[in-house]
């Protein structure tokens, strides 16, 4: 299991949640169905920190360590979804986080999350390992998949379900 | 605050992103639309309240053959220095002529 591995690396890496079948209820299932509305000025949940929600600060890259490589090919294999968002499942920090999370429930995927907020080293190392500057980050089998707008668009067209479909078979 | 004096002053952040993008993309169309407002309580905000997050859609005919994916990232890297002063998040829409229907 991802955690087991990860526990005797070099950078511990905070599971945020044990992987588990996401809940559908039917609230969710109707939000999601309905057109995406992005609410992003609701967020703010009693555990909001303020100021760890800051933008990239990173400076000119530098290049990815290879042991944070190895660490998050480990990561990004040990389940077959994966998201990198900020926050939890049940806490999400950011719209877009939140907005991905509710999707991967309505379509009643196991995934796992990692907060990204509460580990600034995977924060700065994901950016590079992916190409990709924001977050949240999806990925299914192991893949990069996309952010949250690629996430919304291949839900609306039925890809995202197809890719999922594909990977929980494989 | 500082005052823009001229020609090549102070330039926006959303007019810096245009110059960008329309440069490298070439784009058709270009649309930039400033929703910092939308994220004002948002913790990631708080001094520098202005041009943190903006929805961009790009009809370029250097998306064709491209992945979502790809063009995404291909927006991401014209717009890097300001990721890294700022920008705290931008909403992409990136199309072809031909998807876009024009």
């Amino acid at each position: 299991m991802a955690a087991a591995s990860l526990a005797g690396s070099s950078l511990p890496l905070p599971v945020s949640e044990r992987p588990r079948t996401a809940r559908v209820s039917a609230f969710s299932r109707a939000r999601a169905a309905s057109p995406m509305t992005w609410r992003v000025v609701s967020i703010g949940s009693p555990r909001a920190r303020s100021g760890r929600c800051v933008a990239a600060a990173a400076g000119g890259g530098g290049g990815l360590a290879p042991a944070m490589r190895e660490t998050l090919d480990k990561v990004v294999t040990s389940n077959k979804v994966v998201l990198f968002m900020k926050g939890t499942k049940d806490f999400p920090q950011c719209g877009f986080s939140h907005t991905v999370v509710q999707i991967l429930r309505s379509l009643d995927v196991p995934f796992e999350t990692l907060d990204v907020l509460a580990n600034e080293a995977l924060r700065q190392g994901l950016k590079e390992y992916s190409s990709w500057p924001t977050f949240p980050q999806l990925y299914i089998d192991g893949e990069f998949f996309g952010g949250c707008d690629i996430t919304v668009e291949a839900y609306k067209s039925g890809e995202l379900q197809e890719t999922l479909e594909k990977a929980m078979c494989s | 605050m500082m005052a823009s004096r001229g020609t090549g002053a102070v330039l926006s952040r959303a007019a810096r992103m245009r110059q960008k993008l329309q440069s490298a993309l070439e784009a058709n169309v270009l649309d930039i639309e400033d929703v910092s407002y939308q994220h004002a309580g948002h913790a990631a905000v708080k001094d520098n309240a202005n041009e943190t997050h903006f929805n961009i859609r790009v009809i370029s005919s250097k998306f064709e053959g491209q992945s979502l994916v790809k063009r995404h990232r291909m927006v991401y890297d014209l717009l890097n220095d300001e990721l890294n002063s700022g920008l705290h998040a931008i909403s992409i829409v990136a199309k072809t002529p031909k998807e876009s229907g024009s």
